[in-house]
């Protein structure tokens, strides 16, 4: 098992990767790339984002569950992958 | 009298009390509340002691019985006499017949007292030796098997209530009798029908009424009741007495680094992060290779030029407006106009007097003033603002910080700065309405229209005749409020963030740079300072603002740089240049603050004093370069910053480039308004783009028109489009994505003269506009259409991919030209070399001759 700087620096050096930052349950911050204000702003609206979206996942099958969460905008592509209460939030520039 | 039955008891004693019952409890008569064979007594401790039956010792609740003696107890009355506890029944302990005597502890006081004697033997056995139990049940038994004998009744009273309840008649019954007389029996009847309702007399009801002399008072009455639980509602208002601001604040929680570490160190993150990766790198992918959400059919191009605008609107310059005014435009050719930045609407036009009038001047008689004239839409006939100057303008400009300041370029070589403040709100005025309306509100109303004078600004301050240019000024550019320049050309930091410095270029082959303000007065005292300006206050007039006051006629230029030709010693002509604007990136904050300051101070130039080059900082990245366009035609690249040569003297480096790509006099360099690297230069009978740091010439080069090219300019919202005007009066709009080789529009005979000066301007994000003037002395407003302003997509991106292109292919070109050329050389040489007979040639001495060619060309380089 790699280590998880490693495997963080993977997806740190794809093509496009504005920056990266992984949450833990409570909405704080553990590991970030960006400056310090955006991360926290970036890690707490996007825990609740993602708990309304959960929820919405499973009140329609509670055998489901939310996976992954894409959000595509004007300027970049956001998204979010979920597991065991932690989330990693990764911030892409599309090519064009 | 409830007599419980102790536990340890005596069924016998109940029995007793049963038998005892029925012949007491009828009758309400007091009796002791203790069988007669049973006698309750209290025994003092003494007593309990001699006896031995102390209570809870010897006696207790389960061996409650003592025997005594009879004779010990008659011998203790006798002894203690009154005060003996078995006093009071001495007489029946002398009647008893036994020797014993039994004498029970009542723990539970249930005969009233502590002990109890027990009188009879009878009693004693029956106590001592309970009866079976089992007798009991069998008597139950026996008595429920035996059917009950009826008794006699026993009246208890009531039948007195029955009596009273019951209902007797109080008189004998009524009775009538009713029959019909004799004679009428048998006789014929005659039935008929008749309706229930109607007959009175069909039906007899007897309703119920009030007698009022009968009244009841209701007794009783049957209501039912429920028990509920006591409530109680109120309500209060709060008084909010004293209004105050309620705000939270917050902070985000974060974690330590010790915190950090440790979670991931963890294995839950380990695990999220195995898992997580593989589908974030599968959509970062997924991402990389195309996007998903582009809308094909919009990316097709549906822009206005393609479809919708083609019926509609024309795709030329349609003519908007034209102004001219016969007192100040006759005989006179526009050498200069500027649309003022912010009042829309407004163009500013120098007129000057024609080159061939020039010659003749001093003899003819039709000497007048030169004017900068303002013109506006509303009022295309009377201009709004004249500025005077001392002698015609060939160039001027709008200062970029503050546009009620302009600097304008004589043709005696003098800098003059107008202030234009005190009028703005009669031009706002003025362009708003339609009317003219005159400065001076003082007078009547009739006055100001019949005078109906425009007014005239005065200049505020000229440079002083000697530091001037010896010949005209023919190109004035303000330094971009960014960046100022001291006087050894170092490009430093604005404090204020205006523009304070104004370049100027002439014929007498030099390039002036100004400043606005006061150099710092190294030995002047105060008092000399006052006196100076006070003398300054007199020579100004009345009207004229007094901005610039501490610059008149002493006003001398802060840095001089003189343009050495690359080749020969002499120097070059310049007439247009142009340098790269410098947008200030970082120290935004300190911008801020300096920025507050300088909205106070900015109108203040006299206060201003030139900072010393040290305490500004230096900007690093400022271009110092910058392209001149000479009389000769000739395009040279250089560096404003001064040297110092050998000797120690303050020199200005040579420029790095000359190319002579047009043939006659260079009337435009002009940066492109997307592109900080592209110039647009035109001359003689071609124009070129040029890009900055290509060295090896322009990128793209016009073909050969068939008319002089007078003046170009880009568009200011098409990066590719740009107006070309020519020397017959025409002109030409150039796509350079559609076509490189020739124009794509062409206006011919726009005018009859030439054209003077092509201006673009956005007034509104609708109204795109194109100002022409031409030799006549006339400016025509024309409208861009859509097509021309409106860019098509990502218009910006191919036009820098055409100048890449064109760049490369100029390198290209190039490199097969120095083949070509090294070619024809080695041709050359080789005839050169067979000619003295020698036909074999040592290869060394020919690489020698190539190596040599080859650096002397480098030299060249």
């Amino acid at each position: 098992m790699a280590d998880v700087e490693d495997i963080l620096k993977r997806i740190e050096a794809h093509k496009g990767v504005i920056g990266t930052v992984v949450v833990n349950g409570g909405g704080i911050p553990i590991r970030t790339t960006l400056d310090n204000s955006t991360t926290v702003q970036y890690a707490g609206l996007f825990r609740q984002l993602t708990t309304m979206a959960r929820s919405t996942v499973r009140d329609i099958d509670p055998q489901n569950d939310l996976t992954f969460l894409r959000i595509r905008t004007k300027k970049h592509e956001i998204m979010v992958a979920l597991e065991n209460d932690f989330l990693l939030i990764v911030i892409q520039k599309p090519c064009e | 009298m409830p007599q419980k039955r102790p536990k340890s008891a005596t069924s016998s004693a109940g029995k007793m009390k049963h038998k005892d019952r029925k012949p007491e409890s009828p009758a309400p008569i007091e009796k002791p509340d203790h069988p007669e064979d049973i006698f309750p007594m209290v025994l003092t401790s003494v007593t309990q002691e001699l006896f031995g039956c102390r209570a809870d010792e010897d006696v207790t609740s389960e061996s409650p019985y003592k025997l005594l003696k009879k004779d010990d107890i008659i011998q203790d009355i006798k002894t203690r006499a009154a005060v003996s506890d078995f006093s009071p029944v001495k007489q029946r302990v002398l009647d008893y017949p036994d020797d014993e005597i039994l004498l029970v502890f009542d723990r539970d006081f249930i005969y009233g007292q502590c002990f109890y004697l027990v009188m009879t033997p009878e009693a004693k056995e029956l106590i001592l030796n309970p009866p079976e139990p089992e007798e009991i049940p069998a008597e139950i038994e026996c008595e429920v098997n035996k059917t009950p004998e009826p008794q006699k009744w026993i009246s208890l009273g009531s039948e007195l209530e029955i009596e009273e309840e019951s209902v007797k008649e109080t008189r004998e019954k009524l009775y009538f009798v009713f029959s019909k007389e004799r004679r009428m029996f048998g006789g014929p009847v005659c039935f008929s029908d008749s309706n229930a309702a109607d007959d009175k007399y069909g039906n007899l009801g007897c309703p119920s009424y009030q007698d009022s002399r009968f009244s009841i008072k209701q007794m009783q009455r049957d209501c039912g009741t429920q028990a509920a639980p006591t409530l109680q509602s109120s309500s209060a208002q709060t008084q909010w007495k004293r209004k105050k601001n309620m705000c939270t604040q917050y902070k985000p929680r974060e974690f330590s680094q010790e915190e950090k570490d440790n979670i991931l160190q963890s294995e839950s993150l380990k695990n999220f992060c195995n898992l997580v990766t593989p589908r974030m790198l599968y959509a970062l992918q997924q991402e990389e290779i195309m996007n998903v959400f582009l809308d094909d059919l919009k990316a097709l191009g549906t822009c206005p030029e393609e479809g919708e605008c083609s019926g509609k609107d024309s795709a030329e310059l349609m003519l908007y407006q034209a102004f001219t005014d016969q007192t100040y435009s006759k005989d006179r050719t526009i050498s200069c106009i500027n649309w003022h930045p912010t009042i829309y609407g407004l163009i500013a036009v120098a007129f000057t007097a024609k080159k061939e009038q020039q010659s003749d001047e001093p003899t003819s008689s039709d000497v007048r003033p030169s004017h900068i004239v303002f013109f506006c839409f509303s009022n295309p006939y009377d201009p709004q603002l004249l500025l005077e100057c001392p002698d015609d303008i060939y160039a001027f400009e709008f200062c970029p910080s503050d546009p009620n300041i302009i600097v304008g370029g004589c043709r005696n070589g003098q800098v003059v700065l107008w202030d234009i403040s005190g009028h703005i709100t009669h031009l706002q005025r003025a362009q708003s309405s339609g009317k003219k309306v005159s400065v001076n509100t003082d007078t009547f109303d009739l006055d100001d229209n019949k005078e109906k004078k425009t007014p005239v600004v005065r200049c505020c301050a000229v440079s002083a005749m000697d530091s001037s240019h010896k010949a005209r000024i023919t190109d004035v550019k303000w330094l971009p409020p960014t960046f100022e320049v001291t006087r050894l050309g170092v490009p430093v930091e604005n404090q204020y963030n205006t523009s304070v410095q104004v370049v100027t270029c002439s014929p007498d082959c030099s390039i002036m740079f100004w400043d606005v303000r006061l150099p710092k007065p190294l030995n002047q005292s105060a008092l000399d300072r006052k006196k100076t300006e006070d003398q300054k206050v007199q020579m100004t007039p009345y009207s004229v603002p007094d901005t610039f006051k501490h610059l008149d006629r002493t006003w001398k230029p802060l840095l001089r740089v003189s343009l050495p030709n690359i080749n020969t010693s002499e120097e070059y002509v310049p007439l247009k240049f142009s340098f790269q604007h410098y947008t200030c990136k970082g120290n935004t904050d300190r911008n801020t603050e300096e920025a507050d300051k300088s909205s106070e101070i900015i109108r203040d130039f006299s206060q201003l004093r030139l900072p010393s080059a040290k305490t500004l900082t230096t900007l690093e990245d400022v271009n110092t370069k910058f392209y001149i366009g000479t009389e000769d035609g000739e395009i040279v690249y250089t560096d404003w910053k001064l040297e110092k040569d050998d000797s120690g003297r303050l020199q200005s480096a040579k420029p790095l480039h000359c190319f002579s790509i047009h043939s006659w006099m260079v009337n435009t360099i002009q940066r492109s308004p997307f592109f900080k690297d592209i110039i647009l230069t035109t001359g003689g009978w071609k124009f070129a783009i040029w890009k900055e740091g290509v060295m090896d010439g322009p990128i793209i080069v016009s073909p050969i028109s068939e008319h002089v090219i007078t003046v170009g300019c880009w568009s200011l919202s098409r990066p590719a489009v740009f107006f070309i005007g020519k020397d017959d009066g025409s002109i030409e709009v150039w796509n350079l994505l559609e076509k490189t080789s020739e124009p794509t529009q062409v206006h011919a005979h726009i005018t009859n003269a030439k054209i003077t000066c092509i201006t673009p301007w956005t007034a509104t994000p609708k109204q795109h506009i194109l100002a022409v003037t031409d030799d006549l002395g006339v400016v025509r407003v024309f409208e861009i259409p859509k097509t021309l302003y409106i860019p098509s997509k990502s218009e910006s991106l191919n036009v820098k991919k055409l100048f890449e292109l064109e760049e490369n292919r100029l390198k290209d070109y190039l490199q097969r030209e120095k083949l070509s050329q090294k070619e024809q050389k080695e041709a050359e040489e080789l005839e050169k070399k067979m000619e003295p007979n020698e036909p074999l040639k040592s290869e060394q001495e020919e690489e020698d001759t190539h190596l040599k060619e080859y650096r002397e060309y480098m030299v060249l380089e």
